[in-house]
């Protein structure tokens, strides 16, 4: 029932937030849809080392939340990118990481209950030089756990990742799956699928153009 | 078959030799009845009517005509008993995990556990009497790991028949082959026990890590020795001695590119126990016990493209005991014991797997019988354990048995156990090199090695635990019992149990900081809280004088009680099938993982007065969980479960008048599968085997 009002909403081009909030309180909020992005490609696996590791290019795939768009990786040096992704590592257009503003924090709640970034928010900005990312890498500590027995990457629930974009605007970001067509491979899947399965992003997200950090 | 055991057949000839000058023989049985005698319970002989505390008894009959060859093959059939494995095969009781059974042979614990987890086909079932299994707390008689309960095997000391050859051929070059002697005098007793068994191993699953899958050549020998020195004292001798060569060629093909590992492995297990029992009077006895064991394991890997990885641990325990068993009346009886144990391990997992870790245990025990009436008996029991390298532990129990009459017993028990922080959780020092440079260090020296990184500058952030880091408590179960004993008719009988265990201070590893490269660095902290109740029947019927039924349901609850609290209080999530997160609900919370709500056996037998029998045993588990999908590490109803299945044993023989017994049997016959969650199960499986007992030779002493 939850799911069908959200696709409602979406179709309308209207959140249940909104609906929600016009009953009781005065402030106008200006309605943001939640977009969905299936199957982005982050630094595919090519082969498996002779480490027993997965080999990739190296590559990494830039997004623009503003557009819903993927980016050249020849504007790498642009703010034309908010959120770039390669294999489990997410980068923040700012900092070490682009010439933005960008910066973002791990919000541990519902996306649909985070309406409003609570003001003593720790937005953080890519350190590559001191190891330190908004959004921290590794295993359990930002948005994903890590298997090592069924080698499989889930999505940790309850976290919304917060962003500032390039330009400063906001927005936020579920993560829901990792794995190609948006399917959670289950443990006895093949090596293979395990392989060459991974690292295709599906999240959702909502974009507030107007600056201000409600959703 | 590889490797003819040549030494059984010398050995055979020269003991038979021996064997000559038997003087008698008794022929040994064991009924099931409520006139069993048990120790284990009490550490005292008692029989099993006369019991507060719920014991089941397995006996040998039932080990032979079950055709199992290792402890796992027999306690994975009994009620409230699972299998786990990793590490080895280990024994779930009541959905406590296998560190928190004590297993002991002829009264004496086993070491030389991996994770936590003694693997229990380490030992082989040729000679044993019967296996004692007591469910509930039993620290205040045994001390630390007795917190689920406790196993005890009891090696068949009686007099029987001199000599006995027993040979086993199965699925997968399976060769099992026993020897056993007795040899009697007037004053003296000696029993020598040798069992060899080699398989090629099984891959369910190409590149396993599981061991068992793995071809195993396995040797072990048991020696007894009673001797009567007066009709008031005698001693007994008891030798053990196992030696496991693991040997495990590992090729992983990908992309056409083939890794080839070797890797290899040798277990040493060896104990000794001796024991002085003197009796002073009719109402006063004591024994002065001296045990000592060692387990050695060595583990190389070598990899062709990768360095050698090498793993060494070695444990030693060695203790001394007094026991002394005061009548003081027809109704009051008092034990009272004490004693000390040393106990080291040197590992490569540890700082330095040339320095020994030492931990020296003192402790003292009493426990006082009352019978008021005819009808009731209270027992009432403290033990104290005081350790060198953590807080004591002090163990309380009560215990009673009302017999309403014959037909009616009711038994309440309520005690705490604990276990001890173990040695990995005092003293690893690991860093993973392979996978992102992580460290764990023991608690006992956590802050002195972070506080010494901190010098040299390397670290980067110590977390609040950091500083909640002190002397590890023991883990602490209070568990309480009830069972009500009820026989129908002579045919028939019921057992209805219900059980409960609190859990506190587990210990779990935490990270307690961070390196400057933001590598983690982990300890461990008494933290964990956590509970298991449910219910067990068992039930007997026989059919006739030559079938009989018998059958065991266990129903199980777990829980983590913080993780309880996390989810009543809102603060934990799962996802939909979308990906979408959501609160999760307390209904679909399904407790700790590798626990099952249900578990059921049921078992067909016959026996004939010509002797064959033949018997039928089912056995199903429930599904449980194995996995975490969804990153909250709360396990609810989306994560990932390791399917309930069914496994159905059989076994037929015939055992002739000459001392001929022959065997054969089919384990798994529905050739049920799981190699991701069940590596100790393989497929179906055959064997058939055959057993000379050598017949008295001069019977009319």
């Amino acid at each position: 029932m939850k799911m069908n009002l959200q696709k409602i909403a979406m179709g309308l081009g209207l959140s249940i937030a909104l609906v929600a909030c016009s009953k009781d309180e005065e402030t106008i909020v200006v309605p943001v849809s939640a977009i969905t992005v299936k199957d982005l490609a982050a630094d595919t696996v090519t082969g498996l080392g002779l480490d027993g590791r997965p080999q990739s290019a190296g590559t990494t795939t830039y997004y623009s939340l503003v557009d819903n768009k993927v980016i050249a990786s020849t504007d790498a040096a642009s703010t034309k990118w908010d959120i770039a992704f390669s294999s489990t590592k997410i980068l923040i257009n700012g900092g070490t990481s682009g010439p933005g503003i960008g910066s973002a924090f791990v919000y541990v709640g519902l996306f649909d209950a985070l309406k409003t970034i609570p003001a003593d928010s720790n937005f953080k900005t890519d350190n590559a030089n001191a190891a330190s990312f908004a959004i921290p890498l590794g295993s359990g500590k930002a948005w994903y756990t890590y298997d090592g027995l069924t080698t499989l990457v889930s999505p940790i629930a309850g976290r919304v990742l917060v962003i500032r974009t390039a330009t400063g605007k906001f927005a936020k970001i579920e993560i829901l799956n990792y794995y190609k067509g948006g399917v959670t491979l289950p443990a006895t899947a093949s090596v293979n699928d395990k392989l060459f399965k991974q690292r295709y992003y599906t999240f959702r997200y909502a974009y507030q153009p107007n600056g201000a950090k409600t959703f | 078959m590889k490797k003819p055991p040549y030494i059984i057949i010398f050995l055979t000839l020269l003991q038979s030799g021996i064997l000559s000058a038997q003087s008698r023989f008794v022929k040994d049985t064991i009924d099931a009845s409520g006139d069993s005698v048990v120790v284990t319970a009490t550490r005292t002989e008692r029989k099993l009517n006369n019991l507060t505390v719920p014991v089941t008894i397995i006996n040998a009959k039932t080990i032979q005509q079950n055709g199992s060859l290792r402890l796992t093959d027999i306690l994975k059939e009994q009620t409230g008993l699972n299998l786990t494995s990793g590490f080895g095969a280990g024994i779930q009781l009541q959905g406590l995990n296998p560190d928190y059974t004590i297993i002991l042979i002829n009264g004496e614990p086993l070491v030389g556990r991996t994770a936590g987890v003694l693997d229990l086909n380490r030992i082989a079932l040729g000679n044993i009497k019967k296996i004692e299994i007591v469910k509930g707390p039993s620290s205040s008689l045994y001390g630390s790991e007795a917190m689920a309960g406790v196993i005890n095997i009891i090696t068949d000391a009686s007099m029987g028949a001199p000599l006995t050859i027993g040979l086993r051929y199965g699925t997968y070059n399976t060769v099992d082959a026993n020897l056993e002697t007795k040899l009697n005098t007037k004053n003296f007793q000696y029993q020598g026990f040798i069992n060899s068994y080699n398989t090629d191993g099984y891959s369910i699953r190409p590149n396993s890590n599981s061991r068992v899958t793995t071809p195993i050549d396995r040797y072990s020998t048991t020696q007894q020795i009673k001797w009567e020195l007066s009709n008031k004292t005698n001693f007994v001798l008891n030798t053990r001695y196992t030696n496991e060569r693991i040997q495990n060629e590992i090729a992983v093909a990908n992309n056409g590119v083939t890794i080839y590992s070797i890797g290899k492995e040798n277990i040493k297990d060896v104990n000794v126990s001796a024991t002085l029992n003197h009796r002073f009077s009719k109402t006063l006895k004591t024994s002065l016990r001296t045990y000592t064991t060692t387990y050695d394991a060595v583990q190389n890997l070598l990899t062709i493209n990768g360095l050698p990885y090498r793993d060494v641990l070695n444990h030693n325990f060695k203790r001394i005991e007094n026991q002394t068993d005061w009548e003081l009346n027809k109704k009051l009886q008092a034990i009272f014991g004490a004693g000390a144990v040393w106990e080291g391990v040197k590992s490569s997992r540890y700082d330095s797997e040339k320095l020994r870790k030492q931990n020296d245990i003192q402790f003292a025990f009493t426990q006082w019988e009352w019978k008021p009436s005819e009808k009731l008996t209270l027992i009432g029991g403290l033990r104290f354990d005081q350790n060198t390298q953590f807080a004591s532990a002090y163990s309380p129990k009560l215990s009673m048995l009302y017999t309403l009459n014959p037909q009616h017993q009711f038994r309440f028990s309520i005690g705490q156990g604990f276990k001890a922080p173990d040695f990995r959780q005092l003293f690893l020092d690991f860093t993973n090199a392979a996978a992102g440079s992580y460290s764990v260090f023991g608690s006992a020296q956590a802050q002195q090695v972070i506080a010494r990184l901190d010098a040299l500058g390397q670290i980067g952030n110590l977390f609040p635990n950091y500083y909640l880091l002190k002397a590890l408590k023991p883990e602490y179960s209070n568990g309480m019992h009830f069972t009500w004993d009820w026989k129908i008719n002579p045919s028939s009988s019921l057992s209805v149990q219900l059980f409960r265990n609190d859990i506190k201070n587990l210990i779990e590893s935490q990270q307690v900081g961070t390196y400057i490269t933001g590598a983690q660095i982990y300890s461990y902290l008494n933290i964990g809280r956590a509970f298991t109740t449910g219910f067990e029947l068992e039930g007997k019927h026989i059919i006739n004088s030559n079938w009989s039924l018998n059958g065991g349901y266990q129903y199980l609850r777990t829980g983590d009680k913080d993780q309880i609290a996390d989810i009543k209080s809102g603060t934990v999530y799962t996802k939909n099938s979308q990906g979408y997160s959501r609160l999760m609900k307390l209904n679909e919370y399904v407790g700790l993982p590798n626990t099952s709500k249900h578990k059921l056996q049921v078992k067909i037998n016959y026996n004939s007065p010509k002797g064959y029998y033949l018997n039928l045993r089912a056995i199903y588990r429930s599904k449980w969980a194995v996995n975490n999908n969804n990153g909250n590490e709360v396990f609810d109803n989306g994560d990932v479960f390791a399917s309930g299945y069914v496994a159905i044993n059989s076994a037929a023989g015939k055992s002739f008048k000459n001392g001929v017994s022959i065997q054969g049997g089919i384990d798994n016959i529905s050739n049920y599968i799981d190699a991701t969650n069940l590596p100790n199960l393989p497929g179906r499986t055959f064997y058939t085997s055959i057993k000379y007992q050598l017949q008295k030779i001069n019977n009319n002493k």
